[in-house]
């Protein structure tokens, strides 16, 4: 073999990863992924009841906060290190952050998401025989989102804008559904958070761990009134 | 965190007058309560008494009986704390012990001095198996401009139990004094066998969006967070809460990883303290099976 065709097929073969890479997290992020986040409204359907969000503005401002204050301190920086921690197969620091990002639940229903979606995706993940054969317990949603970015050699940066991106488009489906939005004021709000998903990631990467935790008392306030909301649509 | 405590070495320093970026006035105690067998009877003794600096205990209190609950007051005669203050509270139950700590008045944080220099208060709990702590300090009153870290961490062993609060209030009400600059980092962590249960982290920045945003504080000038661990029947706890506290959107009550958290957010202070009480007098009878005690410090 030649040089010129040796360096081809490298080429062609890193195409080939970085596009099966791109192709699962596609995979992992799309709203069909049949896990029921659907189901799921973190809190946002309670911030409708208790009149915190009304219209499109509060709601961008809401979501803005929630990536700032929550995704950026907590669920984005935990995904960033399972993920590291299943690549070196070290188990004790996958319990220690499952444990971890479990124990900044403040509800039940926040914490059940986490583990009903987990328990979702454990599943799915077996029937396409790529479960893992050990790992934390219980096995949360973000534990095995990392374990799938790992499996499908989604790098760090993309697989945290990936997971980003499942939480807004859900949000935003929460908000057509109960608020409710337009689907093109949906796609206006994306459009003005494009910049803020990027900045959250860079934050996320930017934390040390004791800076690590979220800030959103009220976002668990409303999410504890949600339980015994008279009429709801969601689960949480 | 060895820098905060790092002790002032000048003549100048010792006597607190200082006012350079660096200075730090450290108090500690150290609390140790055991049960033991007296005369046919269980009694929770305080065996380790431990301080430096201004921080206290009174003799403690049986108002429950010789062999029931050991209630505690702590005492920090400054009244607050001021810039450079660095409080350190341990308390340790052994087990089987019964203790309630509180507090004989508020805990007051006053405005930082010109250079900004931080206070903290750290308190690390440790409750052995078969002990019970309350934990029920005084409401904490944040001046405006103040700046400091605040941690809390209780460490559980085996089956052990804890109830708690902690009341803040950002600003005076009384004087109308918002608390309009400033910083608090507020830190909880709660632990089971080094395993952690819940942990929260608060960061309570005036100028911050989140400071107003309905995710974060929504203005809130006063919160409340109370939590118990080892409850038997939590549903039956969460329903008595429920049906026998004034509904309100200001505050909600949730159980998960057996540790039941109600929290408060509003503007008022006496809503909010008596929000815990009530909650904690529902709770004991079905938590420990006794009705509760109000410690008579608080009714002075």
């Amino acid at each position: 073999m030649n040089t010129v065709t040796r360096m081809n097929t490298v080429t062609m073969n890193t195409l080939m990863n970085d596009d099966l890479a791109l192709l699962g997290l596609l995979q992992l992020v799309s709203p069909a992924l049949p896990i029921g986040a659907f189901a799921w409204s973190q809190g946002l359907e309670s911030a409708f009841e208790l009149g915190w969000v009304e219209d499109a503005n509060d709601l961008t401002s809401w979501l803005e906060g929630v990536l700032n204050d929550g995704l950026a301190r907590c669920e984005l920086p935990v995904l960033a290190r399972m993920r590291q921690a299943w690549a070196e197969q070290d188990q004790d620091r996958l319990q220690y952050w499952n444990d971890w990002l479990l124990a900044s639940r403040e509800t039940a229903e926040l914490y059940d998401e986490d583990i009903r979606l987990g328990a979702a995706l454990q599943r799915l993940l077996k029937s396409l025989s790529l479960a893992p054969t050990d790992g934390p317990t219980p096995p949360s949603y973000v534990g095995l989102f990392a374990w799938t970015a790992d499996q499908r050699h989604i790098s760090t940066r993309p697989m945290l804008l990936g997971f980003a991106w499942a939480w807004l488009e859900n949000q935003l489906a929460v908000a057509c559904k109960a608020l409710p939005l337009g689907h093109t004021a949906a796609q206006q709000i994306i459009e003005q958070l494009r910049p803020s998903l990027t900045q959250a990631v860079d934050l996320a990467l930017s934390l040390p761990d004791d800076q690590l935790g979220p800030m959103l008392p009220g976002l668990a306030l409303g999410s504890a009134q949600h339980e015994t909301q008279y009429s709801r649509l969601f689960r949480s | 965190m060895t820098a905060d405590f790092a002790q002032p070495t000048s003549k100048a320093a010792d006597s607190g007058h200082r006012f350079d970026p660096t200075r730090r006035w450290a108090a500690h105690l150290k609390l140790g309560l055991a049960h033991r067998e007296e005369n046919g009877q269980g009694v929770t003794r305080l065996v380790t008494r431990q301080h430096q600096g201004p921080l206290r205990v009174q003799r403690p209190f049986y108002p429950e009986g010789r062999d029931g609950c050991c209630h505690v007051y702590l005492l920090h005669p400054p009244g607050g704390l001021v810039s450079g203050d660095a409080l350190h509270i341990e308390a340790e139950l052994a087990p089987h012990a019964h203790a309630l700590l509180t507090t004989p008045a508020a805990n007051k944080l006053y405005k930082a001095d010109s250079h900004g220099v931080h206070w903290s208060q750290t308190t690390a709990l440790k409750v052995a198996p078969g002990a019970t702590l309350e934990w029920l300090p005084q409401d904490t009153i944040a001046f405006d401009g103040s700046r400091g870290q605040q941690s809390t961490e209780i460490a559980l062993q085996g089956d052990a139990r804890c109830l708690g609060w902690e009341v803040l209030v950002l600003g005076r009400q009384a004087g109308d004094l918002p608390f309009v600059q400033g910083q608090l980092d507020q830190r909880f962590a709660l632990t089971r066998d080094d395993r952690p249960l819940w942990h929260e982290r608060q960061l309570m920045e005036p100028q911050h969006p989140r400071f107003k945003g309905h995710w974060g504080q929504g203005s809130a000038s006063v919160q409340a967070t109370l939590w118990c661990v080892g409850l038997s029947a939590p549903d039956q706890a969460i329903n008595t809460l429920r049906e026998a506290l004034p509904a309100s959107p200001r505050w909600a009550v949730s159980h998960r990883q057996g540790v039941l958290l109600l929290r408060y957010l509003g503007h008022d202070r006496n809503e909010a303290w008596s929000l815990c009480l009530q909650a904690w007098c529902c709770l004991r009878p079905l938590w420990l099976g006794l009705p509760a005690q109000i410690p008579r410090i608080w009714l002075t």
